[in-house]
């Protein structure tokens, strides 16, 4: 078995003429070198006006779908962290919501509150950049709405006049069904004291 | 006697007034170069247009910083190192050539007297790196002198040929030696130019070793000595430092135009009539630019060439720079012999 050999034999000494020659040569290959960088494309993002383009998987400021969400808490419970807090009042199938918050100061942009959501609809936004004098301003809240929108209060009534709409159509029915009664219930009410 | 002093004030005031926005401009141009080099796009946003006003927010920010000395440091030392440093920055400028008629004084041995005062600097750098009371500056001081007390032997012999091929120590007097030839009498186009390439090299490289730029920066180290001679210093005593350097580089690189690259005379000057407004302006921008573009190279190779360690700079100094520009002395003189001899035949 031969060993493999070194991939770079150590260069002889050049001898006093010879470092010269090389300290020239390789000074000269470097300036030619810089020499073009000098005219090459600039890498340089121009930051604020210019927003570099990120991955669509990147893991920003999040973003809920509120509408779809359904104040399960699975996200909160998730995370590892503790910084997402909500609240919501339930009427019905309406949610009134009153806070959905993500604590930026201890969030990690792990994405583990969003992988357990039922509705999949938390997810990881592409924006990045809080700027603040106020620790306060860190604490987030991801809510596009607080309170009942219209429709919601719309559907809410609409629901609540259904209901009510059931409610009365079933007292009519129970009240239609008390009128017959008294004769089939007093035959009935015979039974058990038999 | 009065008209001497005001003369003298207004070249004064000329001199401090370039050497200040030269400084600023050189600052900021030091800064496009490394960026642009670096695929950067170097200051950008100060003033509107390409971060033009950088130099102008850097020296205000300077100038209001607080001027601080050490309890320990001696007092009369510190204070007086950076007025040593900028008084010698600023008497350089007295001997150069800017244009026909345009020098503040045209001494005969103008050379010497450029590399007798370039020296003072290294006392004024001492003088700060031993009056801090900091073991960083007095190391950074101490390689300051050691280097250029050995850098300042190739410089001087490298200066030789330019010299002895004009037979004149005087700046002026071996601007208007060049003038010939259209214009393009330079020395490094002379018949000696096999001569004059390799000792513009060698002048080049002393001049870089001797004003301390890279990668000749050992005075300033920030991995081992922090800023060196000036780390205590603050404010307009540390600006001073700072002016010295661009100023000093200027210098050189003049030096260098002067005697090499044909000073103030540029192509077509023989075309022009000899006192007139219109020479006068063009040849002093032509100096000021053949000035300015071995400065930028000296950027360039800042921006290119890794720093050596002190014991690389020394062996440098001393076993290559000084040996060779010894000989290409001794070569100009036989060379010039030799032309006399064929002259007397
Ligand atoms: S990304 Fe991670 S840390 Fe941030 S809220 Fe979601 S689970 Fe918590
Ligand atoms: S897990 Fe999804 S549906 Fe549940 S509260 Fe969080 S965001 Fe809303």
């Amino acid at each position: 078995m031969t060993l493999p050999k070194a991939p770079t034999e150590p260069k002889p000494p050049r001898g006093y003429f010879g470092n010269i020659t090389d300290t020239v040569v390789s000074t000269a290959k470097g300036m030619a070198l810089t020499f073009r960088y000098l005219f090459r494309k600039k890498v340089t993002v121009q930051y604020p006006e210019v927003r570099p383009q990120l991955d669509e998987r990147y893991r920003g400021i999040h973003y809920l779908e509120q509408e779809l969400c359904i104040n399960c808490d699975k996200c909160a419970k998730a995370c590892p962290v503790d910084c997402i807090e909500m609240d919501a009042t339930r009427h019905g199938k309406e949610l009134e919501w009153h806070k959905f918050q993500l604590d930026y100061q201890k969030c990690m942009f792990c994405e583990l509150c969003v992988y357990p959501c039922p509705k999949d609809c938390i997810h990881m936004g592409t924006e990045y950049s809080m700027v603040s004098e106020d620790r306060s301003d860190f604490v987030k809240d991801l809510l596009s709405w607080t309170g009942l929108t219209e429709e919601q209060q719309e559907r809410i009534e609409a629901a609540e006049a259904a209901k009510a709409a059931k409610l009365a159509a079933k007292k009519k029915a129970a009240e239609e069904a008390a009128k017959k009664e008294p004769a089939e219930g007093e035959a009935g009410a015979e039974d058990p004291q038999a | 006697m009065y008209e001497l002093l005001l003369s003298t004030a207004i070249a004064l005031a000329v001199v401090l007034a370039f050497i200040t926005v030269a400084a600023m401009f050189f600052v900021y141009a030091e800064r496009k170069v490394a960026g642009w080099i670096q695929h950067r796009v170097g200051p950008n946003r100060t003033g509107g247009f390409a971060g033009w006003a950088q130099s102008i927010a850097d020296s205000i920010k300077l100038l209001l910083k607080e001027d601080l000395i050490l309890r320990g440091a001696d007092r009369r030392l510190f204070q007086l190192a950076p007025a040593v440093v900028m008084a010698s920055a600023f008497a350089l400028f007295v001997v150069l050539p800017f244009g026909p008629g345009l020098i503040v004084a045209d001494v005969d041995l103008g050379v010497f007297l450029i590399l007798a005062i370039a020296s003072v600097t290294t006392i004024g750098v001492i003088m700060a790196g031993w009056g801090s009371y900091n073991k960083w500056s007095v190391y950074g001081a101490m390689r300051e002198a050691a280097q250029v007390a050995s850098y300042e032997i190739p410089l001087g012999l490298s200066l030789m040929p330019p010299i002895l091929y004009f037979g004149t120590f005087s700046l002026k007097a071996a601007t208007e030696a060049q003038t010939g030839s259209f214009g393009m009498g330079w020395y490094l186009f002379s018949d000696a130019f096999w001569i004059a390439i390799p000792s513009f090299l060698l002048f080049f490289v002393a001049a870089l070793a001797e004003n301390k730029r890279a990668p000749f920066d050992l005075p300033e180290a920030e991995s081992e000595l922090v800023a060196g001679f000036h780390t205590e210093y603050s404010g307009i005593r540390f600006s001073f430092f700072f002016l010295e350097e661009y100023a000093a580089m200027f210098v050189f690189s003049a030096v260098g135009a002067a005697l090499w690259l044909g000073g103030w005379n540029f192509p077509g000057i023989h075309l022009l009539e000899p006192g007139s407004t219109l020479l006068l302006v063009l040849a002093t921008a032509s100096f000021v630019l053949k000035a300015f573009f071995l400065v930028f190279i000296m950027m360039w190779v800042r921006w290119t060439v890794p720093r050596l360690r002190i014991d690389q700079v020394m062996t440098l100094g001393y076993k290559y720079l000084t040996p060779l520009s010894m000989a290409m002395a001794l070569i100009a003189a036989g060379w010039e012999y030799v032309k006399h001899l064929g002259a007397q035949a």
